[in-house]
C-alpha cells in the first residue's frame, strides 16, 4: 500500500494580529511534515517570525524550533520542514501592535 | 432490483456467513453491497473537510463555514492515561471545533448514487470536550450527529435537494439534554458572488431542531474526561422514496415517523448527489471532539 500523505488546512483566510496560533493537529501516524504559510491580503505593518510548536496534549506547547517569515506581500508563501515531532504540531505568531495578516496556513504530512 | 435479505437463499446465506466470519466486518450488519468501510486504520479514508462555497474572495464564505476545519487521525492521545486507541486499532476520525462555544465543525464523503433504493449507513463513534480541566465535562460538548445531502437525478420530475440531519444533542444552555433530534428547516439561501451559479445555506444553524419522538436516551459518557466507550449508530434511508427507515444508537431503536429530513429545491449541478458528513458543536469555550472509529454504508441492491 502507497505511505499515506493528506494536506491538511489549518487556518484558512483567518484574521492574525496579537498572538495567533493555528488550531491543533495530530500527525503521529506522519514522520515529515511541511507547513505553508501564504499571505491572502496585503499583510500590514512588520510581519513576525512564526514558530512551529509541538504539544505533548494539544494543550501545552512549546517551541520546536522552526521558524516561518511570515510572508511580507500578498501571495507571499513562506513555509517550514518538520520532523520528529511527536503527534500534536501548530504554528504561532506573536504580531506587535498595529500589524496584522489575513493567512492561509497548510499542513502536508507523509508517512 | 432490490434483494430481499432471505437467509434460505444459498447466496444470502454465504454472504452473511462471510460477514459473520471475517471480524473487520462482523460488527456491522450491511446490506447486500457495501458501498463503504473506512476503519482510519488505512488513512482518512475519503473523508474531506467541509468547505463552505464561495466565489471570488474566501470572505463570501458564512462563517458556519469558515469555522471548519480538516479533520484527524487520533490516537486519542491523553495528558493522563496516554493514546486510548479506537476500536481495532490505533486511530480512529478526530473532526475537533475550535475552543468557542457554539463553534462545530464537520466532515465530509463525497460520493454520487448508483441505485436509488435504500441505503444503510453504521458507524462506532465516541464523543469528549477537551480534556483541558480536571473535571468531567459532561456538558461541555453540545451535540455530535451525522447528516446526509441528497439530489435526485437529472431527468427526475419531481427532483429535490434532501437532506436529513439527525443530532445527538447531548447539553445545550440549560445544562444535560441527552436526546436524540432531527432537522427539517434550514436557513434562506444567499447567492454567492456575481456569476448567479452558486448560492450557500447554513443548514447547521443551532435552530430548528426538533426531539425525535421517544429519543432520551442516555449514553456511556464515562466517569473522566480521558476515558471514552464507542457506540453504534445506524441509520437506514431509502434513496426512492427518499424517506428515513431505520434509526438505531446500541440497543435503541427509535421511531422515525415523526422524523423528517430537510426537503429545498433542486439545485443546477447536484444531481445524483450522495454525501455523507459528521458534525460536532461545542457547548463551552473548549474544544469539541468527535472521534468516528469506523464506518460502514451498504445499499440494497
Amino acid at each position: 500500500m502507497l505511505p499515506e500523505n493528506i494536506t491538511a488546512i489549518l487556518s484558512r483566510n483567518e484574521h492574525w494580529d496579537g498572538f495567533a496560533a493555528s488550531e491543533p493537529y495530530e500527525a503521529g501516524w506522519a514522520r515529515e511534515v511541511v507547513i505553508f504559510v501564504r499571505a491572502l491580503k496585503a499583510p500590514v505593518g512588520p510581519q513576525p517570525i512564526a514558530r512551529v510548536e509541538m504539544s505533548p496534549d494539544g494543550i501545552h506547547w512549546m517551541d520546536e524550533g522552526s521558524r516561518i517569515a511570515m510572508p511580507t506581500q500578498k501571495d507571499g508563501l513562506a513555509c517550514a520542514r518538520v520532523a520528529h515531532f511527536g503527534n500534536f504540531l501548530r504554528v504561532a505568531a506573536t504580531f506587535e501592535e498595529g500589524s496584522e495578516a489575513r493567512v492561509l496556513v497548510t499542513l502536508h504530512a507523509k508517512a | 432490483m432490490r434483494r430481499e435479505s432471505d437467509p434460505n437463499d444459498l447466496a444470502e446465506a454465504m454472504r452473511q456467513g462471510a460477514l459473520l466470519a471475517n471480524p473487520a466486518l462482523s460488527r456491522f450488519d450491511p446490506m447486500r453491497r457495501i458501498l463503504v468501510h473506512d476503519d482510519f486504520a488505512r488513512g482518512h479514508c475519503g473523508w474531506a473537510q467541509l468547505v463552505g462555497n464561495y466565489e471570488d474572495t474566501l470572505d463570501t464564505m458564512l462563517p458556519g463555514y469558515a469555522q471548519h476545519t480538516s479533520a484527524m487521525l487520533s490516537t486519542l492521545a491523553h495528558w493522563d492515561a496516554g493514546s486510548h486507541g479506537a476500536v481495532d486499532s490505533s486511530y480512529a476520525l478526530k473532526i475537533a471545533t475550535r475552543p468557542v462555544l457554539g463553534a462545530q465543525n464537520v466532515a465530509i464523503k463525497r460520493l454520487t448514487m448508483r441505485h436509488r433504493g435504500p441505503i444503510r449507513f453504521e458507524a462506532y463513534v465516541t464523543y469528549k470536550p477537551e480534556a483541558s480541566e480536571l473535571r468531567l465535562g459532561d456538558t461541555d460538548v453540545r451535540s455530535f450527529g451525522f447528516l446526509f445531502d441528497l439530489q435526485g437525478g437529472d431527468k427526475d420530475a419531481d427532483a429535490a435537494r434532501v437532506m436529513p440531519h439527525i443530532r445527538f444533542l447531548n447539553a445545550d444552555e440549560n445544562g444535560s439534554a441527552q436526546r436524540w433530534q432531527f432537522k427539517r428547516s434550514t436557513t434562506p439561501f444567499k447567492p454567492i458572488g456575481t456569476e448567479n451559479k452558486t448560492a450557500t445555506h447554513y443548514h447547521l444553524a443551532p435552530k430548528g431542531w426538533e426531539d425525535l419522538a421517544g429519543g432520551d436516551q442516555r449514553l456511556c459518557y464515562n466517569e473522566i474526561a480521558t476515558k471514552v466507550n464507542w457506540l453504534y449508530i445506524v441509520f437506514d434511508f431509502d434513496l426512492q422514496s427518499m424517506s428515513a427507515l431505520q434509526f438505531r444508537c446500541n440497543d435503541r431503536v427509535f421511531d422515525m415517523s415523526g422524523f423528517e429530513p430537510m426537503v429545498i429545491p433542486a439545485m443546477p449541478n447536484l444531481w445524483d448527489m450522495l454525501n455523507f458528513a459528521f458534525f460536532v458543536e461545542a457547548n463551552a469555550d473548549k474544544r469539541a471532539f468527535l472521534y468516528v472509529d469506523s464506518v460502514c454504508i451498504s445499499g440494497d441492491f
